[in-house]
């Protein structure tokens, strides 16, 4: 099953808000070498050009020092302490890069908008079953919204539903495609109570639909709790995105 | 530290006048109900001299004598008395024993551990005693020998059974808990997988390769198996895994969300959280799944279920069925169900003491608070907090003797393992490669 990052629509831009929210009072026995400098990493990142159509490619860049770890994010993954990466991405995404070393971790962000044909034009065609499968994923990727929400709640607020209602209409026109609702949940609180908070989120979203009239048995829902967080900082920014309900694209019907 | 701040901590947090008792009285009934003596034994443990000077035997015998120092000075029950008042000459043999170095000042021990270590016929031999140095009639207490392999697990399991002696001779008759395990997450690998590793932190042992999520392991009360939470195949399961054979055990894929499994005291039945029927509810069953029985019917999350150790008939689960999560007791049948405290703020992962008596749990005293560990007597309600201003410090978990902890905590940086006393004091790190989380204390 996929459980695809790309083209996760935020609402807005993730400040790259530098968190270094340990303290060191009992360093642990084992010791760093004392060669290694505990000065925190520093990171950059650069997206070229920062607006481009639905389709074009960017060129991510970035630098980094005293990072011994580098997690290019949504999409790219592990990457090398400098370097640069063509993506494509299918709708406006905020790239961010975590560099990891023995003084911490910092992050860098890079927002990249992308533009789209009006969403009219894709949902007449949508129904042909000679669509292919990358322009389904293109317009699941763009036609499809996550739905956020509050703190240690599964209750569908306003954005949430509208952002079902489209989801819903989106699923009613294709009706050929099954799907999965990923629950998710932020930093707080214990990793048990966040498993069952992210499957009450999935099944709420899921209940939201099939009450639009989308078929329960086109529905797969699977809980990640908070291990498998969108955004790593300790801010409720980073929460907020972490609190939602996400789609994934499964096979044809 | 912890004496000067439980009670105003308390107060100060509730703002109530529920919490009235001056902290060290606080204290006194913790420490009887957990077996932590308020007067320490104190007791003097010789390094224990090789017989030759061979090199495999020096390395051994140094680990042995590490090990047991170490063992015996987290047990909780000892005021270990430091090796610098120690006499210049440190006996190997019960005739060697000079009675007065050791009982008078500056030494001023109770009880003294000597012996020696050899090399015969290709095994380790160490030869222990415990003395009481008080009574010179009749000293010994305890006279052992052990035969061990010529490596350092044997060592170091020799040091454990002789400290395990030991602490049960002097610690009202509890067992010793130098040969138990705990189960944890770690990522190290890359993936989040079960570990396990020595009570001390010693040989530590991946368990699963599942490159998927593998969450909140649980040990069966034999100590043979796990089950835990399982992405292995897609949505969290419940998965068991055998120790002793090295392989998986058949239990069932349920629909929904499977997570958060717990072994009965007898080991013959599986709490657990399922959403087979919509919502996380709590669940029990046989270990192999069947005769499965739903215990929770509340539209909302009922998860980390958690048995009395000491009586089979009580579960405590976290539920925020009020609005946020707290914990709830219910006997195993489902009814009389109650919560633990309505005090506020998030309540949520609890362990029970080995005795029955307490809990253990994590609590968030308001949204913005920190994350401490805190032990409630059960049948009063009198709350003692454990941890205090040192990072986020969650999923507590009970040794079999009752007198320790083991947690995670992020007060050293990342998310690690970490065992207190059940006071709250002496706290020692355990893992520190990756993220370490989720850890549970083996009953064996």
């Amino acid at each position: 099953m996929s459980v695809s990052r790309k083209g996760v629509l935020t609402a807005s831009a993730i400040l790259a808000t530098l968190i270094f929210a340990s303290c060191h009072k009992h360093p642990p026995v084992v010791k760093a070498p004392a060669a290694a400098p505990t000065v925190p990493p520093t990171v950059t990142l650069t997206a070229q050009p920062s607006t481009v159509q639905q389709g074009q490619s960017v060129t991510l860049s970035w630098s980094s020092e005293n990072a011994t770890s580098l997690d290019l994010e949504p999409a790219v993954g592990k990457v090398q302490a400098n370097g640069s990466t063509a993506v494509t991405a299918d709708q406006s995404t905020t790239y961010t890069l975590t560099a990891t070393g023995p003084g911490g971790s910092r992050t860098a962000s890079a927002r990249v908008t992308v533009t789209v044909p009006p969403p009219a034009a894709s949902s007449t065609t949508s129904t042909s079953p000679s669509v292919s499968e990358s322009t389904l994923e293109s317009e699941f990727q763009v036609g499809v919204k996550d739905a956020f929400f509050d703190t240690n709640s599964s209750t569908i607020r306003a954005d949430a539903q509208s952002a079902l209602t489209q989801d819903a209409r989106f699923f009613n026109a294709h009706p050929n495609i099954n799907f999965t609702i990923e629950g998710h949940c932020d930093e707080r609180g214990s990793e048990e109570y966040n498993l069952g908070l992210g499957d009450r989120r999935a099944n709420a979203a899921k209940q939201y639909l099939v009450a639009l009239g989308v078929s329960a048995d086109r529905i797969t829902t699977i809980s990640y709790g908070k291990d498998r967080p969108f955004c790593t900082e300790h801010t409720e920014e980073c929460w907020q995105l972490n609190r939602r309900a996400h789609f994934v694209l499964g096979s044809e019907r | 530290m912890q004496k000067k701040t439980l009670g105003t901590a308390l107060m100060a947090l509730l703002g109530t006048t529920l919490i009235r008792v001056p902290s060290l009285s606080a204290q006194q009934w913790f420490r009887t109900g957990i077996n932590l003596s308020t007067a320490k034994l104190r007791m003097a443990v010789t390094q224990f001299p090789p017989q030759s000077v061979d090199e495999q035997l020096v390395s051994l015998t140094n680990t042995f004598n590490d090990v047991l120092w170490n063992d015996l000075g987290d047990s909780g029950i000892f005021e270990m008395v430091s090796r610098s008042y120690y006499p210049l000459k440190i006996p190997a043999r019960p005739a060697d024993v000079d009675f007065n170095a050791w009982a008078n000042p500056p030494v001023s021990a109770q009880f003294l551990v000597f012996g020696h270590t050899a090399i015969v016929n290709g095994h380790l031999v160490i030869t222990g005693r415990l003395f009481d140095v008080k009574d010179t009639s009749a000293p010994m207490v305890l006279g052992k020998r052990y035969v061990a392999a010529l490596d350092t697990i044997s060592a170091r399991d020799a040091a454990h059974r002789f400290a395990d002696e030991i602490i049960q001779m002097l610690g009202g008759g509890i067992p010793g808990i130098c040969l138990t395990h705990i189960a944890f997450v770690s990522n190290r690998t890359g993936s989040p997988e079960i570990w396990t590793m020595d009570y001390d932190g010693a040989d530590k042992r991946q368990i699963t390769n599942e490159h998927s999520l593998s969450l909140t392991p649980a040990w069966s009360p034999d100590g043979q198996k796990i089950a835990f939470t399982s992405y292995a195949h897609g949505g969290p399961e419940i998965q068991i895994y055998s120790l002793l054979s090295n392989r998986y055990l058949p239990f069932p894929r349920f629909a929904g969300t499977n997570a958060t499994p717990a072994f009965s005291p007898g080991g013959k039945r599986i709490a657990f959280s399922s959403s087979m029927s919509g919502d996380p509810e709590i669940y029990i069953a046989n270990s192999n799944g069947s005769n499965l029985r739903r215990l929770t019917f509340t539209p909302s999350v009922n998860i980390a279920p958690a048995w009395n150790p000491k009586t089979g008939n009580e579960i405590a689960f976290v539920s925020d069925r009020s609005g946020s999560p707290q914990i709830y007791i219910m006997s195993s049948d489902g009814t009389n169900v109650r919560e633990l405290t309505t005090k506020g703020g998030f309540v949520d992962e609890p362990s029970w003491s080995p005795n029955g008596l307490f809990l253990a749990f994590t609590w968030r005293v308001t949204e913005t608070g920190t994350y401490d560990i805190y032990v409630a007597e059960i049948a009063t309600g009198n709350i003692i907090q454990l941890t205090e201003n040192e990072g986020r410090n969650e999923h507590p978990s009970w040794s079999p003797d009752g007198r320790h902890i083991v947690f995670e905590s992020t007060r050293s940086g990342r998310r690690q393992v970490w065992t207190m006393l059940a006071d709250g004091s002496d706290p020692k790190q355990l893992t520190h490669k990756g993220h370490n989380w989720d850890p549970s204390w083996s009953n064996q």
